[in-house]
């Protein structure tokens, strides 16, 4: 069972967006709530192992940790309709159940004190398979157990698996709303921090734009967590659906991954699905051929991460990569086509520091599921302008982090016991490191950039010596 | 004639002329009296020249005459002497006396035994004595010459007539009867006692010696054609019968035996006229009421034979077409003569085909019905070859367009070739004999016609019909058993996943496992061990859901080796096809979906090369050995010979990648869903061969692994062996670099740890190593400079030769590679 995925879910989010992952994942393969092969699902051509194993009674069980602090969420999914599905070992509840409060430290700190049980779980999984791919981490930077154990828990597996790849998806709090997690500016730098220096990949879930999506594209007044998770799910069982159906090419997460991030820096992908349906809804069936699909993903509208860049910082972002995962039946010759005229209207900015294209990989659709379009399509798509989200955090944090607010909850922790603050230091010169090296890559000169300049230097060198102290300390 | 004044002048006449130098003697008496006689009877006969009485033409003519030979003055004299008479006796019938000095100054100049046109010879010599055999047959004869015979009231003219053919008799040595029995011998081939076969001149004659009247000489010599034409036909059908009974095949059997049908028929004609010939021919002048019925002239002999002579000369003329020739090639030849408009012959000719084509029809039949090749001498026009069952389509069976008839058209010719084969193809390579319902099938739908025998040379379009729906239903039961029974697209599919490299988890799998074995020297490696390894991935992969019937054929092929190869220059996956879709996935086809399988197999070694060196370099990974801050020099030499190994890596997997993406969208897959709609409507397997010809034919252009882009697939391989080096190389700075963090590390902890106490000595040991990774990043970024030198050089290289190849959609290739303009920026700037 070779190249396989293990996907850790961990605090509320994460268990909820996973929970809405395996559903899908389920309907695609034609498993059943109990891990039963449906009658129906004879067509072959699918591949489970990568996200699933099959237990003695032929059940296929998940490759999924499902971890949180407190025992809501998964109480929910061990008493919902696919109780039956998971591995019960493989899932951990903190013992005391009391949360991790919206407070990272405390997440990372608990991670800490567990880590031997959940690392357990962890090489467990790993040993069952034959040819770990890696893992997938499912999680929000905002709240606690999802940012604080999460980053934990990234740590520790940069540690101990180091060959292997770490891919996350990564729930960005709304921005627009005020949040009742006053310090999610906080955590959600200390959680970019390691998703920059431990994570191979992070697919960037813009809650703000999953709103803004499910409102303007979905026309729902009020998106509940549940419908926007669905859009997450999707977007999820789409990314894996070149793994999950095998083709002439990218048939592993590092061949998918490996064009896309050229620069290990910049790994954080946004994504862009069309048609976007939410379940139960009809929408109005729309003329998907690929060019359509194609262009429609271009859209920053159908991006899931917003843009906050100013109009002449947007004319200036370029995309390093994209990849179009477009699923359905499509005659290969339109491929072409579309990028040609996609090419004529100019209507993607790229690179000037190397070549670069739009990768279109055909994906077949799940013969289980009935959908209303011919064509769907993801854009997985490494764009400089993300660099603005970090910018928005960073601009949060510093906001509270002048007002010196909250900052006693973090305090309790031993991470920053004696008033000790360079974690956030360290943190915040490393995002800022970041956003400079996306904003290098939109100029040609990238190439040069940070070995020349010595300011630039001087500034790279910081964070980077922070990267490396910060691993000192572990 | 009652004038006693002209008889004593004709006498006079006679004896001046009969007595040369006036001696007059009583034995010439009698003679003369006779000649006398004949004289009288001439002029008193009504018979005339066959000429038009135009006085002034013969005047010119015989001016003309006298003029060209030289003799201008006579002809000035002879107008002269004209003009004169004209004048003097305008009475006098002057055209028939000019026509009598005319035609006896002509008569002067011809030989003597020549006959005359104009005017009966006088019997310059007495007659011989009549010959025995003339004389027994009753009343004589009459020999030829064209007699206008007038009725006349009076018996004169009867009498003189009888009187001139008992003359005329006497003038013959050979009687009529004779000669019309002669020529019955003759035309039966066999010789007469006076007609016989002369071989100098190739013909029937009579003895020059024989003195017979020119008509009835000539009259027998055209009678005695028949002989020639018969003997000529006899002469085939013997030797066809007899000696060549082997060689002229079936359909020579059948055209001799048709001939010797017609000639049954002519000998009866030529019994009956036999027989007839035994009536006595009434002489001329004889009484016309007695055996005017039946008795056989050579006249009228001549009007009996005139159809047997057409329909025999028919006959010979197709013996001498045919010749040596056999078969469908015979049928050919004769069919050729059959165009003809004359009715007659068309039903001769429609006769003899019918006959002659009948066994070509029927093997025909057999063939197209039953897949039998009944063709012991060979004359069938589709030629057998004993092969073996892999190539018994492409080269077990051949059209021999010799040997094809011209009513056949070809491509009926190659629809029956291929029923037939298509049911030699089904029992032989197949073992399946569902074939005979759909041809059971195919006879009850068209009906009659398809009885053993029951088709026949005109019939072209019942044959057709027959061989038409044959081949409809033989080939869809073919079509039906290729595909369902012996699943072709499963099998294409089975290439294309595993030859072609389309199932991608197979693939990666293989690569893994297989990568370490295939880097050891060629002649060190196990195939076995391969195929073990073979069997792992399959396993492993979602090829384990294939059919065990499949995955049985793949198979692990080391190819020839030589020193100094590598594992991966010798490693091939191999499909065995097996009988009977060998015949599509024939050895040479094989051979190129080895060659296409060798170059995706390189190019996915490369990918995965590249995706390998990605990992090393892997985002969490390459941050977490990031040089420390006190060696600020060291850590940007290392930042900045980083990014141009990422710059560059990224540069080589564009290419790949994009190279990969083109060589799925616009190669595989279009060629694929091409070979598919090929597949579905192919109806008979020819249509099948050719769209999988096609299929392979555009894979191999399109990847650049075509005649035409030799030197364009070298620079592309130059460009794998660059990047297959850049990973190497790159593999091995890695290793240094892991060592010196490694030395770092444990220098610093050691520094952490005992500071102050040999901290001098650990800042010496700390000083060397920065100049050591100072050094070791200076020699890097130099190799690096080299490979991304020499990397670009080829690069432009490829791209440049790329608008220089054929195939147009090499075009989507550059326009991928160049998707950004890139490259055309960077050689504009150059």
């Amino acid at each position: 069972m070779p190249r396989e995925i293990i996907t850790i879910q961990v605090g509320q989010c994460g268990n909820q967006i996973g929970m809405e992952f395996w559903k899908q994942l389920c309907v695609e393969h034609g498993i059943g709530p109990d891990g039963l092969l449906e009658d129906f699902a004879t067509q072959g051509g699918d591949r489970k192992d990568v996200f699933f194993y099959q237990a003695d009674d032929q059940h296929y069980i998940p490759r999924a940790l499902l971890m949180d602090l407190e025992p809501r969420v998964i109480n929910q999914i061990q008493n919902g309709e696919y109780r039956n599905l998971y591995n019960h070992e493989n899932i951990f509840i903190s013992e005391d159940g009391g949360g991790a409060g919206n407070n990272w430290a405390s997440g990372y700190h608990q991670g800490e004190q567990v880590v031997d049980d959940i690392m357990d779980m962890v090489d467990r999984e790993a040993d069952g398979s034959d040819s770990l791919e890696g893992f997938v981490l499912c999680h929000s930077i905002a709240g606690g157990t999802g940012s604080g154990m999460g980053s934990y828990l990234l740590e520790t597996l940069n540690d101990r698996y180091s060959k292997k790849l770490v891919q996350t998806y990564s729930v960005f709090p709304n921005q627009m709303e005020t949040s009742d997690v006053v310090v999610q500016p906080y955590n959600s730098l200390l959680t970019l921090k390691r998703l920059t220096l431990n994570a191979d990949c992070v697919v960037v879930l813009d809650n703000t734009a999953l709103n803004r999506i499910a409102v303007e594209r979905l026309h729902l007044a009020n998106p509940t967590f549940k419908e926007t998770n669905s859009l997450v799910s999707t977007v999820m069982s789409a990314s894996t659906t070149t793994l999950r159906y095998p083709g002439y090419m990218n048939n592993d997460l590092v061949g998918l991954l490996a064009s896309l991030i050229p620069t290990p820096r910049c790994h954080f992908l946004m994504t862009g699905y069309t048609p976007l349906t939410v379940e139960r809804q009809v929408n109005v069936i729309r003329k998907t051929t690929v060019l359509d699909v194609m262009r429609r993903l271009l859209q920053t509208k159908n991006i899931m991460v917003s843009s906050y860049a100013r109009t002449k910082e947007a004319s200036q972002a370029k995309y390093i990569s994209i990849l179009n995962i477009i699923q359905g039946e499509v005659d290969p010759t339109q491929v072409h086509e579309s990028l040609q005229r996609i090419r004529e209207r100019k209507l993607v900015n790229f690179i000037e520091w190397g070549p670069a294209s739009i990768q279109v990989a055909l994906s077949r659709k799940s013969p289980y599921v009935q959908t209303t379009h011919r064509v769907s399509g993801l854009m997985l798509a490494n764009h400089t302008s993300i660099r603005h989200l970090f910018s928005k955090c960073l601009g949060q944090y510093e906001k509270l982090r002048k007002k010196q607010a909250f900052l006693d909850n973090y305090r309790k922790f031993p991470m920053f016991e004696d008033n000790d603050l360079s974690e956030f230091d360290e943190s915040r010169e490393i995002i800022e490191s970041l956003v400079d090296e996306y904003k290098a890559c939109e100029s040609p000169d990238y190439i040069k950039w940070g070995t020349e300049d010595s300011e630039k230097a001087a500034s790279s060198q910081g964070s980077l010596a922070g990267s490396l102290d910060s691993k000192l300390t572990l | 004639m009652d004038d006693t004044a002209t008889v004593d002048l004709v006498r006079e006449l006679v004896l001046r002329l009969l007595s040369p130098g006036g001696r007059s003697s009583t034995a010439s008496n009698n003679s003369s009296d006779a000649a006398v006689r004949y004289a009288l009877r001439l002029l008193s006969s009504r018979m005339s020249p066959s000429v038009i009485p135009d006085e002034l033409s013969l005047v010119e003519s015989i001016k003309r005459r006298l003029a060209l030979s030289g003799r201008s003055s006579s002809a000035l004299g002879f107008a002269d002497l004209h003009s004169k008479l004209s004048a003097r006796a305008p009475l006098l019938d002057r055209w028939a006396l000019l026509y009598l000095l005319n035609s006896l100054s002509l008569d002067r100049h011809r030989p003597e035994s020549s006959p005359a046109s104009g005017l009966p010879f006088l019997p310059l010599h007495p007659p011989h004595p009549p010959r025995t055999s003339a004389s027994s047959i009753a009343g004589g004869m009459t020999g030829g010459g064209v007699l206008l015979v007038a009725k006349d009231p009076e018996n004169i003219r009867e009498i003189a007539l009888r009187e001139y053919a008992d003359l005329f008799m006497e003038d013959n040595e050979v009687s009529e009867s004779a000669l019309v029995r002669d020529v019955l011998y003759a035309c039966q081939g066999i010789d007469g006692r006076y007609v016989r076969f002369d071989r100098s001149t190739d013909g029937y004659d009579m003895p020059e010696s024989l003195k017979v009247p020119k008509p009835t000489r000539s009259i027998v010599r055209r009678l005695c054609e028949l002989g020639w034409l018969f003997r000529k036909v006899r002469g085939y059908i013997s030797e066809g019968i007899v000696d060549r009974q082997f060689d002229i095949g079936t359909v020579g059997q059948a055209f001799c035996s048709s001939l010797q049908d017609e000639l049954v028929d002519y000998y009866k004609l030529l019994t009956v006229l036999t027989s007839q010939s035994a009536n006595p021919i009434p002489s001329a002048g004889s009484d016309s009421g007695g055996g005017a019925g039946n008795y056989l002239s050579l006249r009228r002999l001549a009007v009996w034979l005139a159809e047997p002579t057409v329909r025999m000369r028919l006959m010979a003329v197709l013996v001498d077409v045919c010749g040596e020739l056999r078969g469908g090639a015979m049928a050919g030849a004769i069919h050729s003569h059959a165009q003809h408009g004359n009715p007659l012959v068309q039903e001769f000719m429609g006769r003899l085909l019918r006959r002659v084509c009948s066994p070509l029809f029927e093997m025909v039949r057999i063939w197209v019905l039953e897949g039998e090749l009944e063709d012991v001498f060979a004359e069938f026009f589709i030629l057998s070859q004993p092969v073996k069952a892999e190539s018994l389509w492409r080269e077990g069976y051949q059209i021999q367009s010799s040997m094809l008839p011209s009513f056949i058209s070809p491509l009926l010719a190659q629809r029956i070739l291929r029923t037939g084969k298509s049911i030699n193809f089904l029992r032989v390579c197949c073992e399946d004999n569902g074939w005979v319902e759909a041809s059971g099938e195919a006879v009850a739908h068209v009906g009659a016609t398809t009885r053993r025998g029951g088709l026949g040379y005109g019939d072209t379009n019942a044959l057709e019909a027959l061989v038409v729906e044959a081949a409809k239903r033989i080939d869809r039961h073919l079509m039906d058993v290729i595909h369902k029974r012996y699943r072709f697209k499963d099998h294409c599919l089975a290439i294309k996943g595993y030859l072609l490299l389309g199932q991608g988890d197979f693939v990666k799998y293989l690569m893994d496992i297989v990568g370490p074995e295939l880097s050891e020297p060629a002649n060190t490696i196990s195939s076995f061990q391969l195929a073990g390894l073979l069997e792992t991935a399959i396993r492993a992969s979602n090829a384990q859901y294939d059919d065990r019937e499949i995955l049985d054929r793949l198979k692990v092929r080391m190819m020839e080796h030589g020193d100094g190869d590598r594992g991966w220059d010798v490693f091939s996956l191999e499909y065995d096809a097996r009988v009977p879709l060998d015949t599509v996935f024939t050895a040479l086809n094989m051979k190129r979906y080895l060659k296409i399988f060798n170059f995706l197999w390189k190019l996915k070694r490369v990918e995965h090369a590249l995706t390998g060196l990605w990992k090393t370099v892997k985002p969490n990974y390459i941050n977490s050995c990031i040089f420390a801050n006190e060696s600020f020099g060291v850590k940007l030499q290392f930042v900045s010979v980083l990014r141009r190994l990422q710059v560059l890596w990224n540069e080589m997997n564009h290419f790949v990648t994009n190279f990969q993406y083109y060589i799925m969208f616009e190669v595989l897959e279009v060629s694929w869903a091409h070979f598919s709609d090929g597949m579905n409507s192919s109806k008979d397997l020819d249509d099948l061969l050719a769209a999988h010809d096609k299929y392979l034919y555009s894979i191999l252009e399109k990847s650049l692994l075509g005649e035409g882009s030799q030197s364009i697939n070298k620079t592309l391989f130059v460009l794998f062996d660059h990047i297959l080096r850049f990973r190497s190389l790159a593999d091995r700075w890695f290793e240094h670099i892991h060592e010196l963090q490694h030395r770092r590390n444990k220098s610093k902890l050691k520094s952490k740890g005992e500071l102050g106490k040999v901290g001098s000595l650990i800042d010496g040991g700390r000083k060397a190593l920065l100049q050591f990774s100072r050094d070791f990043f200076g020699k890097m970024s130099e190799e690096l400079d080299k490979v991304a030198k020499e990397y670009s050089a080829a690069l432009h290289d490829f791209i440049s030769q790329l608008p220089l190849q054929q195939h147009i959609d090499l075009k989507f290739l550059l326009f991928r590679l160049d998707f950004t303009e890139y490259y055309s920026r960077v050689s504009s700037n150059k």
